[in-house]
């Protein structure tokens, strides 16, 4: 099973995400999504988490994830925000970032140790594909640049998750990101 | 032959299509946190026409449920929904919905109630409704919300029950979370559950009769055992139900469910969404050579007691987990019903209170669970602290905080 914790800020499209990854595998790679949103007080621009779980049956665990596989980080800036981005990770543990600074990247890497980091930068891809300031289609797109998910089944569940012509705008986002990530 | 598609529904959307496939015709909802989102998606159902019903806006929860007991009176399936304090309003017209043997199947999402203030999950809200009348079915995934409600109205109508239903979804951890559902079509869900009608009692103009009225001592012990009846009676035909509902669904339900129970040395009675957790728990300590087991109970009212006992014979040490405090009782309302049906004295039932107001029961909460009982096991002299209820996940500094100064 892969534990998979997103963390970014209100208004990035977090929990968005986290349900398009779980329908993504759910219904377009014959596995088993389930997306545990955070709840509480969410208002833009404040730190927001959203936890998916995917394996090859059916999720039991009805809990957030305390160790995750992967941590997604929507806003470069969460460590700086106090965000425990690392809380939890093992040493297969891997980052996925939207961020082009290598350096950041470079230097995430050795202080919290994941195994790899991927990277790419969402917002721009946003910015240029979407018009707006929403990563979540973009790094889903990274996302599925670790392997974890088909970037296909990515850009079908944002084409069947959006309004007509805003899905196709996120999967173009999302295809644009997936070819663009790096790994270190 | 039944067409089902598989889809991303959350417990709150699962709770929405299964009364749109139930064919709800009037909804009186009043919305509530984390409720909200079936109000809502009712209220644009009915806007859209794709359901097709009225939608009475209500300013109480109090209200919500008179206007569905009224409107099912005349013949139709009428729906509401709520939560926490949202059902503490409705306390006393749950009454008249059972003692007037409407069956109205209610969504139920469950979260703590006041105070302190919380919006997240508990069950309190609906333990304190435990006797009001109501059948209880507890669901431990978005699959069993959907399956639950539609299964909730063939016994709730069954002429033998006549009893109104509270389906019960976890606030949040299941209102909330996004899981794929095989989601019927609306024919075969006609063939499972054919179109309503009163019986017993019935609102109609032209054959007035009275509804409710004063009730003398001669005749209320009567009436109330005829309630009782129906939910013993309810412990054969819910299994006859969810059997039908199986045939065609192909998904089989029970009662309760026993996960690893057969050779386990300590089972683990579970509600709601911790089942999951628990049974996923289980799966990873029994790789570890540790003979664990779940019981997950569905059903809690009617109460499965020779289920339950049949299931944990022989055990000789059993936990329960309350996500309710049950303040001043011997153990929380889910203990005392397993401790009660166990009279074997040979069988300790430990009781844990865990996951009050939103804390999450955790695999590692659990599994502590699990690893004390096991300690447990062939040790006559108990825990010291047994048989008294442990509050597993509580920060051991509780008392100080926001600790009150008291005044001599």
């Amino acid at each position: 099973m892969y534990r998979i914790k997103l963390h970014g800020l209100g208004g990035q499209g977090v929990v968005t995400a986290a349900k398009i990854l779980s329908h993504a595998v759910s219904i377009h790679e014959n596995k088993f999504g389930k997306t545990v949103p955070a709840f509480g007080h969410e208002r833009r621009g404040a730190p927001v988490f959203a936890d998916v779980m995917i394996d090859d049956q059916p999720v039991l665990v009805n809990s957030f994830v305390y160790e995750p596989d992967v941590v997604m980080l929507f806003a470069s800036s969460a460590p700086d925000r106090g965000i425990p981005i690392a809380k939890g990770i093992h040493s297969e543990s891997i980052l996925v970032i939207n961020t082009g600074n290598e350096q950041l990247v470079q230097q995430l890497k050795e202080t919290y140790r994941f195994k790899e980091v991927y990277y790419v930068d969402a917002t721009g891809i946003a910015l240029a594909e979407i018009g707006r300031d929403i990563p979540n289609g973009a790094m889903l797109g990274a996302l599925a640049g670790t392997g974890i998910v088909a970037i296909d089944s990515i850009t079908r569940a944002l084409v069947e998750n959006f309004k007509p012509g805003e899905g196709d705008r996120n999967a173009r986002a999302a295809r644009k990101a997936y070819e663009q990530t790096r790994k270190k | 032959m039944k067409k089902e598609i598989r889809r991303m529904l959350d417990g709150n959307g699962a709770a929405t299509e299964a009364l749109k496939l139930a064919r709800v015709q009037v909804i009186s909802a009043y919305p509530i946190t984390p409720q909200s989102p079936i109000a809502e998606k009712l209220s644009e159902l009915v806007v859209s026409h794709k359901l097709e019903a009225r939608y009475i806006r209500v300013e109480s929860e109090h209200t919500a449920l008179s206007c569905a007991i009224g409107a099912q009176l005349t013949g139709v399936r009428a729906a509401t929904a709520t939560s926490s304090v949202g059902l503490a309003l409705m306390h006393e017209i749950l009454g008249v919905a059972s003692g007037c043997r409407v069956p109205i199947v209610m969504p139920v999402v469950n979260r703590a109630l006041v105070s302190p203030w919380s919006l997240w999950c508990d069950h309190q809200d609906a333990m304190a409704e435990r006797d009001s009348g109501w059948l209880q079915f507890y669901t431990e995934n978005v699959q069993e919300v959907m399956d639950f409600i539609l299964i909730a109205y063939n016994i709730a109508e069954h002429t033998e029950i006549l009893t109104p239903a509270m389906v019960c979804l976890d606030g949040f951890f299941l209102s909330h979370s996004t899981q794929p559902v095989m989601t019927p079509d609306q024919e075969t869900v006609d063939a499972f559950l054919p179109p309503y009608r009163s019986k017993n009692l019935f609102l109609d103009p032209k054959d007035p009769m009275f509804i409710n009225n004063l009730t003398s001592p001669d005749e209320f012990s009567e009436m109330r055992f005829q309630q009782k009846v129906a939910f013993e009676r309810a412990l054969d035909i819910i299994p006859e139900v969810q059997n039908h509902f199986a045939g065609i669904f192909g998904r089989q339900y029970g009662l309760l469910e026993a996960h690893e129970c057969e050779d386990a040395e300590v089972v683990l009675v579970t509600m709601g969404s911790m089942a999951g957790t628990a049974k996923y728990t289980a799966n990873m300590m029994r790789k570890a050579g540790h003979k664990v087991g779940v019981i997950k109970i569905s059903v809690f009212r009617p109460f499965p007691v020779a289920q339950l006992a049949g299931l944990l014979k022989g055990k000789k040490v059993v936990g329960v987990i309350d996500r309710s405090a049950g303040l001043g009782a011997q153990g929380g309302p889910l203990w005392l019903e397993v401790k009660a049906a166990l009279p074997d004295n040979d069988t300790r039932v430990f009781d844990y209170v865990a996951g009050l107001g939103g804390r999450d029961i955790t695999e590692k909460t659990i599994e502590t669970i699990f690893t004390g009982l096991l300690q447990k096991v062939n040790k006559k002299d108990a825990n010291p602290d047994a048989p008294g209820v442990c509050w597993i996940d509580t920060h051991p500094d509780a008392m100080s905080v926001r600790e009150v100064i008291v005044n001599d």
